[in-house]
C-alpha cells in the first residue's frame, strides 16, 4: 500500500486544482482496484546513484527494499546500479545509463500462469534465470530492439546500443 | 587447440583492444542504434552453464559455452557466436554484474504423508535457514507449499498451503520477523520428482524456502 500511495502524490500533485482534480479523483477510484489485485514480482536489493522505478508514466527514486511490479520500469542515469531479486528467485541488474522493463511476470504454476518477458531498451543488464525458466523455459524472453533471446536456465549479460 | 583457432583468437584480442581504445565494441561490425551484445556467463552458484538462443527475423544463434556471445542487429542476422574474453566481459558488464544481488539460497523442507507435520531431519535444518538470512540485504523469505499428486488438485492447493503456514509459525517462533514471509502454495503442479496423476512420492510432500 505504500507504493500505492507514493504515486498517488505524484498524481495528486500534477493534476490537482479546480476541474482535474475530479478527474484525477475519478482516475484514482478506476485505478485502484487493479493496483491494488497486482501482486509483487519482487524487490530491489541492490541501488546506488541515480537509478528509478518507471510506474504509470513517473519516475520515482528506488530504494533498496522497494517492490517490483509486472510493468514496472527500471532506469539508471550515468552513475547509477539497481539490482533486483524477483518471486521465482530470478534476478536482474542494470549498470549505468541503462533501462529495462518487466513486461511479463507471472509465477503462479497453481493457476497456470508462468511467465518472465524483459524488455532490455538500452544500456547492460544482466540476468540470472530462476524457476519460471526451469518450469516453462519457452515461456522466458529477453526483449531488444534488435532481437528475442530465448534463455534454459543461464546467466547472461546484455548491452543494447541506444537508439 | 589448432593454430587456426590461436591466431583467431590473437586477431579477436587485437580487434578487442582497438575497440576498447576508441572507447566503444565492435565486434567485427559498426554499432548501430539498437544493436545487442548477448554474451553467455557461467552461473554465480555451482558454475553451471545453461544455453540461450539470439534470434530476430534474418536467423538465430546458439550461445552454448561459456563466454559465447553475438552481436544482433535490426534486420541483419546475428553475428556467429565468439569467445568473449574475461576482461572483455568485464569491461563491458563489470557495472552490470556487480549489481546483481546475492543468490537466493533454497531449503526443502519435508513432510509426513498427508499432514503437515514435517519429518525430525527437516526440523532440524531451522537452524540454517537463520544463518543463511545473515547473508542477504533487506531479508525476506518465500514458503512455498508443495504435495504429491495424491488427492484432488483443490485439495493439495489447501493442503500445500497449509504446509506453508505451518513453516511460517516454525519460523516465526524461531524469532523471525513474519513480515519477511511470503506463503504461497503450488499444490501438486511443482514436483520435485515427476510423477503420474494419484502417485504416493514422499519426496514431493515439502515446503521450499527462498532465502533472499
Amino acid at each position: 500500500m505504500n507504493n500505492f500511495r507514493s504515486s498517488c502524490g505524484v498524481l495528486g500533485n500534477r493534476l490537482c486544482g479546480g476541474l482535474p482534480c475530479i478527474a484525477a479523483a475519478v482516475l484514482l477510484l478506476t485505478a485502484m482496484p487493479a493496483l491494488a489485485q497486482q501482486p509483487a514480482a519482487g524487490r530491489v536489493k541492490v541501488a546506488s546513484g541515480a537509478a528509478f522505478i518507471v510506474r504509470g508514466g513517473s519516475a520515482v527514486p528506488v530504494r533498496v527494499g522497494d517492490t517490483v511490479y509486472q510493468s514496472d520500469g527500471l532506469r539508471t542515469g550515468t552513475d547509477g546500479r539497481i539490482g533486483i531479486t524477483l518471486n521465482d528467485d530470478t534476478r536482474v541488474s542494470l549498470g549505468p545509463s541503462s533501462e529495462v522493463s518487466l513486461d511479463r511476470f507471472a509465477y503462479a504454476p497453481a493457476e497456470g500462469q508462468l511467465g518472465f518477458v524483459l524488455r532490455v531498451v538500452r544500456g547492460v543488464a544482466a540476468y540470472v534465470s530462476g524457476r519460471i525458466a526451469k518450469l516453462s523455459p519457452d515461456s522466458v524472453h529477453l526483449e531488444t530492439p534488435a532481437a528475442i533471446v530465448g534463455v534454459r536456465g543461464t546467466t547472461l549479460a546484455l548491452r543494447v546500443v541506444p537508439e | 587447440m589448432n593454430k587456426a583457432r590461436w591466431s583467431a583468437l590473437v586477431v579477436g584480442l587485437l580487434a578487442a583492444g582497438v575497440a576498447s581504445a576508441c572507447g566503444q565494441l565492435r565486434l567485427g561490425a559498426p554499432e548501430r542504434p539498437g544493436q545487442t551484445l548477448t554474451v553467455l556467463l557461467p552461473d554465480d552458484v555451482g558454475d553451471s552453464l545453461g544455453r540461450a538462443t539470439v534470434s530476430n527475423p534474418k536467423g538465430a544463434t546458439n550461445l552454448e559455452s561459456r563466454n559465447d556471445a553475438t552481436v544482433a542487429s535490426t534486420n541483419r542476422r546475428p553475428t556467429s557466436a565468439k569467445h568473449l574474453s574475461d576482461s572483455e566481459v568485464l569491461r563491458i558488464f563489470g557495472d552490470a554484474l556487480s549489481a546483481l544481488p546475492p543468490p537466493p539460497q533454497r531449503f526443502t523442507l519435508f513432510f509426513r504423508f498427508e499432514s503437515d507435520e514435517l519429518t525430525p531431519g527437516s526440523r532440524s535444518m531451522v537452524p540454517k535457514i537463520l544463518e543463511a538470512i545473515k547473508n542477504h540485504p533487506v531479508p525476506e523469505l518465500l514458503v512455498v507449499g508443495h504435495t504429491d499428486t495424491t488427492g484432488t488438485i483443490d485439495r493439495n492447493f489447501d493442503l500445500g498451503l497449509k504446509r506453508a503456514e505451518m513453516v511460517r509459525g516454525v519460523l516465526i517462533d524461531a524469532g523471525l520477523d513474519g513480515a519477511a514471509i511470503e506463503i504461497i502454495s503450488h499444490g501438486e503442479t511443482d514436483l520435485l520428482v515427476p510423477t503420474a496423476d494419484d502417485t504416493f512420492e514422499s519426496r514431493n510432500r515439502r515446503v521450499d524456502i527462498s532465502v533472499r
